[in-house]
């Protein structure tokens, strides 16, 4: 009952009740409330993730597993930027309320939060974002090596796409008349064609797809059909 | 001299006054009649509909239209301020029909979702510039209704995709056949799990970046289940990393209760569902090295992905893992298609717990979500009719009821 | 035999490994000598320093003809050259000293930062002063280290990507959770609460609610439900964690229902409704049956392929019948538009994953080596 039967009411009547507080103007705004809500939930879960961090990696440093080092280095690095934060320590005084010390910006360059902030975390992730350009290249490669007729279609595709956004595909194709019958041969117009009109509509039907798919999982919830995640035994 | 000048000059300006009073009688407009405000229907307040009897056009080029000012107005302003306000100017034929629709009335002090009492007043502007008397509305409140009509075709297309699941869960139950065309990468779960116990390698489960708030999380949540299911028969290694804390406790009651399921809750290792950062590339950097470090052998990326979809997949590449994918997440489907050995694309994704459930019921939501696509193909077909009837007459019938068309649709 | 082995690679293997330790220690070296030998030779980053003075102060009300007014009660803390305090529209609060700081802002270039401190030099008051700050300086090495830590993982995993990984998993962490905690958790939850002890310690400038009360009351809900999914740690009655998880997901597919329709569903399906003969200019009634020669070919084409697609890629999604037959053709041809869109896709994001490349290599070089 505790377990089961109410988690799957209150699952339903929250769904249901959004649905249809959407439809009239005194109730639109609770889905704005009900979400503002659930940044709430979301932070006051952050105890359970540290919790979490905490526990595995300390368990790893104790128990001197393997890679014990490394878990140090994140417990250590965890720690001094929520100590950094959490005190706001050397942040810059608010300049309306300097008094209040707890008035400013947690994220200000000069405070050590923001210090590890702009020269640890955002290289860092930054750089990881970088990678992509790598295995963007590897997958394109591996791509290149399938022999069937949809991998060469998307990696036709994207090399005309690609080409025709670099000066390649003018000194390639531009020499043909933009009002000649052969015009469609010409990179810059087969990547309009392309963009424009095919994955345009290609897009389109995925996106409808998304939607029926987003609103039939939407209402299996709200039906109970789908519980697997509320049993827990 | 002097006199006679003055003489003179005040006889002109007489002359002059009954002159253009003179001419003005004859042009002034008629005085607008049967001038009725009515609340809007349907909307969410602060909106009112003014009707009134139009003349004859010859005579008269466009409406005034005035409202009385809220008691909130005349102590704002100054004390000797207007009692009326000017609203807008209308083509003298928009107060048939319908009527005219006057929006963003200030909402009462007391109750924000409808306005005060409000006194609207109309003149008619004629051809030569001359303005007729005005003559007042009734009162009229502007009120919110429960029911916001603009939202009717919206209603009516989720009855008809609900209506459609609905139908087809009952179709399902009283016995009629569901059944579903293969999707080649489900049926590779179970030969992915099978090939990591054979290699006594882990299996991978990515549940996406995002938290629960999107339904592809719970999706992937729910496939999850499914994984764990089969793992726990065949005695694989699960690791679940997560990027949100909820998730990350959805993810363990998931697996339980699927090793429960399994028979096998022993089996159960909390451990290897772990929160690792809500950061997208912290996370990736993470599930990467653990990638190359651990070679699973099978890896799932089952959720909402964004730029990370390539770095998971092209590292599960490089270790040799069976992949499968599946988001509904349109920009990341080319990096998965072209990384993963399957990938379930946009809709199969959002099917698949369905799918892999093989209940009746879900199995019947499926055939319903294809019977919403048939009616939206159908209505998809229809509106490209009108739209090319439209197109050869664009002044006609057609034009007119492809427009309405679309835009009862929300268009 | 296994010892001839290892006898035949191991030299093999120290050869490589004095390549190595050679390549380290010369770029060692190089690095060494552009960071000492040239003249502003590596990662020097200046700050302009900026004063800041706040004083505390009273508005004086004006009180008619009374001239010494009287003060209001509610004090703020403005700049000791604010116009308000020299006309007597504000007065300084008596025993409270004045708050002094110095504000950091990074100057972009060391180039900039020589010029500005030549301006000043040659006598230039306007010129802000400028700083060597040594922390930033510091900043700029390690994230240059780490840098090329995340880059050393496309060789293979070592332990200088571990190091990185493990610091950027550490830091994010903490990162976000502190972020919740300030931008969340205080102002959305303690900010409801008790609004009173938070504009006194944290946000002064935290907006008065017009319904207080009820505002405390829904921030409730949020807690409770918090509490409930904290619950898990608790020894008995994780169970009671199911209920807040029940409530969000609940919530999110109420919303996604209708917003999935609204948004995605029907106005994709309208954008699809176009006329199947596009026309060059909007024909008359009158000349349409004549105007054969006015029909855009390539608008007609592109809008017919454009309904067309969508409808085969529908098909391809629809899992009621087997891709056979005339339906398995036409979903074959779904599966090329498919795959055309995503081609697409790929090589519309190339570019910008190739830029994001350029701009960590342009960081090492201009900002860390200081060669441009």
């Amino acid at each position: 009952m505790l377990r089961r039967t109410i988690p799957m009411l209150i699952l339903a009547a929250s769904g249901i009740l959004l649905v249809v507080a959407y439809f009239s103007p005194f109730t639109t705004s609770w889905s704005e409330t009900v979400l503002g809500w659930f940044n709430v939930l979301a932070a006051v879960a952050f105890v359970l993730g540290a919790g979490n961090l905490l526990a595995v990696n300390l368990e790893l440093v104790s128990a001197r597993r393997a890679g014990w080092a490394y878990a140090l280095i994140t417990l250590l690095s965890f720690a001094a930027m929520f100590v950094f934060g959490l005190f706001k320590i050397g942040v810059v005084p608010n300049p309306d309320h300097p008094n209040v010390y707890f008035a400013g910006d947690y994220e200000s360059s000069q405070s050590a939060f923001g210090w590890v902030y702009e020269y640890i975390f955002s290289p860092l992730t930054s750089t990881m974002f970088a990678l992509l350009a790598f295995y963007v290249a590897s997958a394109a490669f591996r791509a290149f090596r399938a022999k069937n007729i949809e991998a060469i279609l998307l990696l036709s595709t994207a090399f005309i796409v690609l080409i025709a956004q670099t000066a390649g595909g003018m000194f390639l194709t531009g020499w043909i008349p933009e009002d000649s019958m052969f015009a469609f041969l010409r990179f810059d117009w087969m990547k309009v064609g392309i963009t424009e009109y095919i994955q345009t509509a290609g897009m389109r039907a995925i996106t409808i797809g998304i939607a029926l798919g987003i609103a039939a999982t939407s209402l299996r919830l709200i039906l109970g059909l789908d519980k697997s995640y509320l049993s827990k035994n | 001299m002097m006199n006679a000048l003055a003489l003179r000059w005040a006889f002109r300006t007489m002359a002059a006054a009954m002159l253009s009073a003179n001419a003005g009688a004859l042009a002034m407009p008629p005085a607008p009649t049967n001038v009725v405000a009515t609340d809007r229907p349907g909307d969410g307040g602060g909106a009112v509909m003014l009707q009134w009897t139009a003349p004859a056009p010859s005579e008269v080029k466009e409406a005034r239209i005035e409202r009385s000012a809220t008691a909130a107005e005349l102590k704002a302003s100054a004390p000797n301020s207007a009692a009326w306000i000017s609203v807008a100017s209308a083509p003298t034929l928009a107060g048939e029909g319908l009527g005219f629709e006057i929006t963003d009335l200030p909402p009462s002090a007391a109750n924000k979702s409808s306005t005060d009492q409000l006194v609207f007043r109309v003149a008619f502007l004629g051809t030569d510039g001359e303005m007729s008397a005005f003559t007042d509305s009734n009162t009229v409140v502007g009120v919110a209704n429960i029911f916001l009509a603009k939202k009717l075709g919206l209603a009516v297309s989720l009855v008809l995709v609900c209506g459609s699941v609905i139908l087809w869960i009952l179709l399902a139950r009283a016995g009629r056949s569901v059944k579903i065309r293969r999707i080649a990468a489900l049926d590779a779960v179970d030969e992915a799990i099978g090939r990591a116990t054979e290699m006594g390698r882990p299996v991978l489960f990515v549940p996406g970046i995002q938290d629960m708030t999107d339904i592809q999380t719970v999706a992937g949540v729910t496939i999850l289940g499914r994984v764990a299911k089969t793992a726990a028969e065949y005695d694989a290694t699960l690791e679940v990393p997560t990027c949100r804390s909820i998730v990350m406790s959805a993810c363990r009651d998931t697996v339980q209760a699927a090793h429960f399921g399994a028979g096998r809750p022993e089996t159960y290792r909390e451990a290897n569902i772990n929160y690792i950062t809500d950061e997208q590339f912290g996370y990736v950097a993470y599930v990467a090295g653990r990638m190359v470090r651990e070679k699973p052998a099978a890896c799932f990326y089952m959720g909402a992905f964004y730029a990370e979809s390539l770095v998971l997949a092209e590292n599960g590449n490089a270790v040799g893992a069976i992949q499968i994918a599946g988001t509904a997440e349109p920009s990341q489907l080319p990096f998965f298609v072209a990384a993963c050995d399957y990938t379930l694309i946009g809709e199969e994704f959002l099917a698949a717990s369905a799918y892999l459930s093989g209940e009746r019921d879900q199995l019947g939501s499926i055939k319903g979500q294809d019977l919403g696509k048939l009616i939206a193909v159908m209505v998809i077909l229809v509106g490209c009719v009108l739209a090319t009837v439209a197109a050869f007459a664009p002044e006609g019938a057609s034009a007119r009821a492809s427009a309405a068309f679309q835009n009862f649709l929300g268009g | 035999m296994s010892t001839a082995n290892t006898q035949t690679s191991a030299p093999g293997r120290s050869d490589l490994r004095w390549l190595w330790i050679s390549l380290m220690v010369f770029s060692v070296a190089a690095l060494a000598a552009n960071a000492f030998l040239r003249k502003d030779g590596m990662a020097h980053r200046y700050v302009e320093v900026i004063e800041f003075e706040r004083v505390e102060a009273k508005a004086v009300v004006e009180s008619g003809a009374n001239a010494t007014g009287t003060e209001t009660a509610q004090t703020e803390w403005v700049d000791p050259t604010d116009a308000r305090l020299a006309n007597g529209t504000l007065r300084l609060v008596e025993g409270v000293a004045p708050i002094k700081w110095k504000l950091h802002k990074d100057v972009a270039s060391t180039t900039e930062a020589n010029e500005t401190s030549a301006r000043r030099a040659a006598g230039d008051m306007s010129a802000p002063v400028v700083e060597l700050s040594m922390w930033n300086s510091l900043g700029v090495w390690a994230a240059a280290l780490l840098t090329l830590g995340i880059f050393s993982f496309l060789y293979r995993d070592n332990p200088y990507y571990k190091v990185s990984e493990s610091l950027l998993i550490g830091s994010s962490a903490a990162y976000w959770m502190i972020n919740g905690f300030w931008t969340t958790i205080v102002p959305n939850l303690f900010g409801k609460l008790a609004p009173d002890v938070v504009r006194a310690y944290a946000i002064p400038s935290l907006p008065v609610s017009e319904h207080p009360g009820l505002d405390a009351g829904l921030a409730f809900v949020p807690l409770i439900l918090g509490f409930m999914l904290i619950w898990r740690l608790a020894p008995k009655g994780g169970w009671i964690a199911v209920w807040p998880l029940a409530f969000i997901i609940g919530t999110t597919a109420g919303l996604k229902l209708v917003s999935s329709i609204e948004s995605d569903l029907m106005a994709q399906v309208v954008a699809t409704m176009k006329p199947m003969v596009v026309f060059t200019a909007p024909s008359t009634s009158a000349v349409a049956s004549s105007a054969v020669s006015a029909v855009n070919f390539w608008a007609t084409v592109g809008s017919l392929v454009g309904v067309v697609g969508v409808l085969s890629v529908l098909t391809y999604f629809f899992f009621s019948v087997e891709h056979k037959g005339a339906v398995g053709k036409a979903a074959r041809l779904g599966v090329w538009f498919l795959m055309i869109t995503f081609g697409s896709a790929f090589g519309l994001t190339v570019m910008g994953r190739i830029t994001l490349l350029a701009q960590r290599l342009e960081f090492l070089f201009n900002s860390w080596l200081n060669i441009n």
